[in-house]
């Protein structure tokens, strides 16, 4: 339990904790919330992880929270830190264990009424087309050089294959590449755990799901984006696989080892980091970079899997799924701020965040069963938040506590009265992914969007869920 | 009990313990591959594997040891219910792993994470752990 007395609320929904609440605190730490959700949020250790990565050398400004900020480990989930490139660190825990977990969102034609009738049927289908759980491999086993190829080049490695079009690649987070990717730094055993995973959901709370198109706040946004109310979308939620856990775990051990070499102590083992500019920092960035875009290729797959479903089930009426946005909520990227006036290079830790760039889509998950949004990014993100918003809903409930309270035949009752087809490999998981197991998305989003980081443009309410 | 599950915001906590270091090691390891909850291949022949590591202290020797099971676990769709350990210093161990492969896991472990790893003997002369998982 943090002592939320210490927090001033420095403008509305905007809380500090001073940098003298600590004597290592380098600089201050920010959260975004209501103060109902600062009391809440007071329950785990996220406050007192934040404070700890605000520890840090080389941080700039300050350790930001969103208002889907939770326990993690070492860092929160639902944080961002930005450090100077020459005198700061990067850190593997700040990116997280899942590389690149992202989201993508694809717009169809069909509205409401052209699917209802057909949501058992697409829902299997997706849940055929898209393996998940864990162990089960996907339809490409890639080696050698075709694998590499993937790891340097991202999802335009796979769109060469014919697995997309150039279309996709223009509505992806850097175009789904990271130039700065090596394969090289990524061992053995990372490329061989991932080797048969591109294509692949996995478990957890990754998903694919099928949407409508509920409510639409910003008619000009919307239009823009190809959205309109009653519309069917598609959202895929997954990341990097097992190729992105291995990465994480050879380099957090790596940078453990060569810390005191640079003369690094921290609270927080988990929080093991190494200057960038170090053979280790620069090392992990490319490794890391490249576990971004055995991502991007991986969700570029699904997308493919995913129409392939829905021409299964609606043929030629499907049309073409378009891509609307796929976004990063794990990653570490290399970005330009003005700090005091000065231009800085930084290296910008989202984990559980959203790149939130002005006029850029933001997808945001909510929880099984509830909503998702569609925002797009606001200028005040790049001197507010280092361009970064919220990343869904954020868990409220452990999962040891959701498996013991949700009867999971409930669960399904309800979800499907609400209209929602469920396809998923675990019934224990799918307890774990209920929605009273997560903050309340549409209050998350409200923040961000009073804040002036991201505007809202639409939401979604799902209709056929697929999980692992 | 030499492990139990506890609640975790987002992930999973596992308290370990044993008579000795070995004891909590092989604990530690069960407790990893129970949580995996693997799905096991009928008739399938056994497999074994050596894990040899090194690291800076015995919590994190711990925490490398079981991330080494598990990579080994998921990279060959195996699970380890047996271990015997050759040699344990603090910072070195030398175990054989071995058990079945499996056809998939009902759950998934991304890693074993180092956050509030403290592998210590308390007052009764047990050796204990907490260990989270990132799922």
């Amino acid at each position: 339990m943090f002592d939320i007395s210490v927090l001033k609320e420095t403008s509305e929904n905007l809380w500090e904790i001073p940098k003298s609440f600590r004597s290592d605190m380098r600089v201050s730490a920010l959260v975004y919330a209501s103060e109902a959700m600062l009391k809440e949020i007071s329950r785990d250790r996220s406050l007192e992880q934040l404070v700890n990565v605000a520890t840090l050398p080389g941080i700039v400004g300050y350790a930001l929270a969103m208002p889907d900020i939770h326990e993690g480990y070492g860092f929160p989930i639902g944080g961002v830190a930005a450090f100077d490139a020459q005198e700061g660190i990067i850190s593997p825990g700040g990116i997280g264990y899942d590389i690149n977990c992202g989201v993508r969102l694809l717009r169809s034609s069909l509205t409401l009424p052209d699917a209802a009738a057909h949501l058992e049927k697409l829902g299997s289908a997706i849940y055929r087309e898209v393996p998940s759980g864990v162990g089960k491999g996907g339809r490409l086993t890639l080696k050698g050089k075709e694998f590499n190829r993937v790891l340097e080049r991202g999802a335009p490695a796979v769109v060469a294959m014919g697995y997309g079009t150039k279309e996709d690649l223009a509505h992806t987070e850097s175009e789904g590449c990271i130039a700065d990717a090596s394969s090289e730094p990524v061992s053995e055993r990372a490329k061989s755990r991932g080797k048969d995973q591109l294509g692949t959901m996995g478990a957890g709370n990754h998903f694919v799901e099928v949407d409508v198109v509920e409510k639409i706040f910003d008619p000009a946004a919307a239009q823009a984006l190809g959205i309109f109310e009653d519309q069917v979308t598609v959202l895929i939620h997954t990341g990097s696989r097992g190729l992105g856990h291995q990465i994480a775990t050879d380099h957090i051990r790596i940078m453990m080892r060569a810390m005191s070499e640079y003369g690094i102590t921290l609270p927080d083992r988990e929080l093991a980091c190494t200057p960038f500019s170090s053979k280790e920092g620069g090392e992990y960035f490319a490794a890391m970079a490249a576990g971004a875009n055995f991502a991007w290729a991986n969700r570029q797959l699904i997308t493919w899997e995913v129409r392939k479903a829905f021409a299964e089930v609606f043929g030629e009426k499907a049309g073409v799924l378009d891509l609307v946005y796929d976004v990063a909520h794990n990653i570490a990227k290399i970005e330009e701020y003005k700090i005091d006036g000065v231009n800085r290079k930084l290296i910008v830790h989202r984990k559980g965040a959203t790149r939130a760039f002005p006029d850029q889509p933001v997808i945001i998950p909510g929880s099984m069963g509830t909503a998702s949004y569609v925002l797009v990014g606001q200028e005040a993100s790049m001197h507010k938040s280092f361009g970064s918003t919220c990343h869904g809903a954020g868990r409220r409930m452990s999962r040891t506590q959701a498996r013991r309270q949700v009867d999971v035949k409930e669960l399904k009752q309800r979800l499907s009265e609400k209209g929602i087809v469920v396809n998923a490999g675990s019934l224990a998981g799918l307890a774990e992914e209920s929605p009273e197991s997560y903050k309340n998305v549409d209050e998350v989003v409200e923040i961000v969007h009073a804040a002036g980081i991201a505007r809202t443009v639409a939401r979604l309410r799902p209709i056929a869920v697929v999980k692992g | 009990m030499p492990f139990e599950f506890l609640p975790h915001t987002a992930d999973v906590r596992m308290n370990v313990s044993g008579k000795s270091l070995e004891e909590l090691f092989c604990d530690a390891l069960r407790g990893t591959m129970q949580f995996l909850s693997p799905n096991a291949q009928e008739n399938a022949a056994r497999v074994q594997h050596t894990i040899e590591i090194s690291s800076p202290d015995v919590t994190a020797l711990l925490v490398d040891f079981l991330n080494a099971a598990l990579s080994s676990a998921q990279e060959n769709k195996e699970t380890y219910a047996d271990v015997t350990i050759k040699d344990l210093a603090a910072t070195h161990v030398s175990a054989t792993v071995s058990g079945y492969p499996v056809q998939s896991f009902g759950n998934d472990i991304k890693a074993v994470t180092y956050h509030e790893a403290d592998v210590h003997k308390n007052e009764k002369g047990e050796w204990k752990t907490t260990i989270v998982f990132d799922i």
